[in-house]
């Protein structure tokens, strides 16, 4: 274990991870219209409402120049009640989604967030802490490729910069690792990931960059049973 | 011109990295297709008939680790079937049937390198085998007549980085290598020893594959090379350097059309009957190019082309059954046999 030198300025709380609450992409639509498509009558009304409300307040979070809306402490109760539905309700959503693929490998549109929350709680290898609270993957730094670039394709690119904590990590390979492996086992085939340094961030990055995204490099090491100890520890802290 | 999916064979459970074809000696006619995975197996189909059964799998326990690489012995005596096939277990094993044989039999086990052992291949004589590996080594192992005994008789190190794939040139003894460096180079016999007379730099990243073109009465030799950069190159050996002991030197003839793969291109093959290059990575496209005009030209178009011809999964093998069939291996554990129709 090295002293513990933190280049990037905060390390966080557990608690301060960004979760799905505080994202604003619209890929909700699409998991509410799946849901819908599989329970027809089912709330639908609630459903509809909790999702333009749940845009609402999402805009409320991101954008403090439409705070007024919060300033009602009626309708914020309100919000807030349904905002917990809607994430019962994506999680009903999703799960139903892991169901369809086995049975169909169709699935839905994937955001940013699901892809943080599949890394952020992988195990820093040399500290107690996650590649979240380090902030060595974070979710500005997760690119999905939108539908519209290939349309010819089904596969999607998937671009993750991370952020070693210090220009010299000697663990960044080891940390694309981790994080290569733990998408594999959890990512339809059709995302490709590419795992990048972020540029500036380590002395060795074209190097890095390299090996993380030659694939036969990445089946070997996951053949050595050595490295693949280190990175099943890593990943056991995944949620 | 058009592709079409012949038959898939689900054949492997992981990724298919290699495949090869086993040719009638007299008739040329295609008999078996193998393939190797990170299943650890090699499996061995029939190409006698449009059922491609299973002919055999071979004893999974001699390999530990994934099967890089499998090459068919061609030239060998009384139709005898030999095989090898490299592992990333650091060896290379090889495989024998007699006809008169039910199985393949483990001839020999060869040992040398220090890690993956990542391409093998067979000269076009059958006499000697390359392998390649991590450790940045290309070997040239020389085999008795029966497979059974193999002498090392070069040890080459030219390469900076791992290297991807050895390939023979079909009809003369000339080996080409592809490597993480991001450079091929070009070796033939000199005296008792093997001579590195070339390195063909120009790919801005690493070059995964090379395929010679065939052809021997014609007067230019040529390469095509595939890489990470996406592109395709096809090199001409411009001066042979047997004169002036200077070299080879070989030069970018052309470049294949841009734009048609948006990933690492891992695989080329060029048919050695019609001159027609095939191409596959990991965006999962099937290409088909033709020269324009005369053979030489040097210009090349897109005559036919597939996305996701392993559904989403990247495809890591391409090769030419016959003059228009192909096969291809991929990350879905299949093997797909293609047609190619005007």
């Amino acid at each position: 274990m090295s002293d513990f030198i933190n280049e990037n300025p905060n390390v966080l709380d557990e608690a301060q991870l960004p979760t799905r609450n505080q994202d604003n992409d619209n890929d909700h639509y699409d998991v509410f219209q799946f849901q819908q498509s599989q329970h027809d009558n089912n709330g639908l009304c609630s459903l509809m409402a909790s999702k333009r409300l749940s845009y609402i307040l999402q805009d409320a979070q991101n954008d403090n120049t439409s705070s007024s809306i919060l300033e009602d402490i009626d309708s914020m109760s309100q919000l807030i009640h349904l905002q917990s539905d809607f994430k019962n309700q994506r999680q009903a959503s999703m799960d139903l989604d892991i169901s369809m693929e086995d049975e169909t490998e169709e699935r839905q549109k994937i955001d940013p967030q699901e892809i943080y929350d599949l890394i952020a709680h992988i195990s820093d290898p040399e500290h107690p802490m996650s590649l979240g609270q380090l902030s060595i993957v974070k979710l500005e730094d997760i690119k999905i490729s939108d539908e519209t670039d290939s349309p010819e394709t089904r596969m999607k690119d998937l671009v993750i910069q991370i952020t070693p904590t210090i220009t010299h990590c000697s663990l960044a390979t080891l940390i694309g690792l981790g994080i290569r492996v733990r998408l594999d086992r959890a990512l339809h085939p059709k995302y490709r990931p590419t795992i990048i340094l972020k540029p500036g961030t380590h002395q060795s990055e074209n190097q890095v960059n390299k090996q993380l995204n030659d694939k036969e490099r990445v089946a070997a090491a996951c053949e050595n049973e050595q490295l693949l100890n280190v990175i099943r520890k890593m990943l056991s802290t995944c949620k | 011109m058009k592709l079409t999916l012949k038959k898939s064979l689900g054949a492997h459970d992981g990724s298919v990295w290699s495949l090869s074809v086993k040719k009638n000696e007299i008739t040329g006619h295609p008999l078996l297709l193998a393939s190797g995975s990170s299943d650890k197996q090699v499996k061995i189909y029939s190409l006698t008939s449009d059922n491609y059964d299973l002919y055999e799998t071979l004893d999974s326990s001699v390999h530990r680790k994934t099967i890089s690489s499998v090459s068919w012995r061609p030239n060998t005596l009384n139709e005898q079937l030999i095989l090898a096939s490299s592992s990333f277990d650091t060896t290379t094993s090889i495989w024998g049937k007699e006809p008169t044989d039910s199985d393949f039999e483990l001839l020999a086990l060869i040992e040398g390198h220090e890690n993956e052992v990542k391409s093998c291949q067979w000269s076009h004589n059958g006499k000697y085998l390359a392998t390649c590996s991590r450790d940045k080594s290309v070997w040239i192992w020389e085999a008795d007549e029966y497979s059974e005994e193999f002498e090392c008789v070069a040890v080459l190190q030219e390469h900076d980085q791992d290297i991807k794939n050895v390939a023979w040139h079909p009809e003369q003894l000339m080996l080409a290598t592809s490597s993480y460096d991001d450079t091929v180079k070009i070796y033939i016999p000199y005296e008792d020893d093997w001579e590195c007379v070339s390195s063909l730099e120009g790919h801005e990243g690493t070059v995964w594959c090379s395929a010679f073109e065939a052809g021997l009465n014609t007067d230019s030799t040529r390469l095509v090379t595939c890489s990470d950069d996406s592109t395709l190159k096809i090199w001409e050996m411009i001066h042979d350097g047997t004169d002036d002991n200077e070299g080879q030197i070989w030069e970018v003839q052309s470049q294949l059309p841009d734009y048609v793969h948006s990933r690492q291109i891992y695989s080329c093959a060029w048919n050695d009957k019609n001159g027609l290059i095939t191409s596959t990575g990991a965006d999962g496209k099937l290409v088909v190019y033709k020269e324009k005009g005369q053979r030489g030209s040097g210009e090349w178009d897109v005559v036919a082309e597939l996305y996701d011809a392993h559904n989403e999964y990247e495809v890591n093998c391409v090769i030419w059954i016959n003059e228009n069939t192909l096969a291809t291996a991929g990350d879905d554990g299949s093997i797909n046999v293609w047609s190619l129709s005007d």
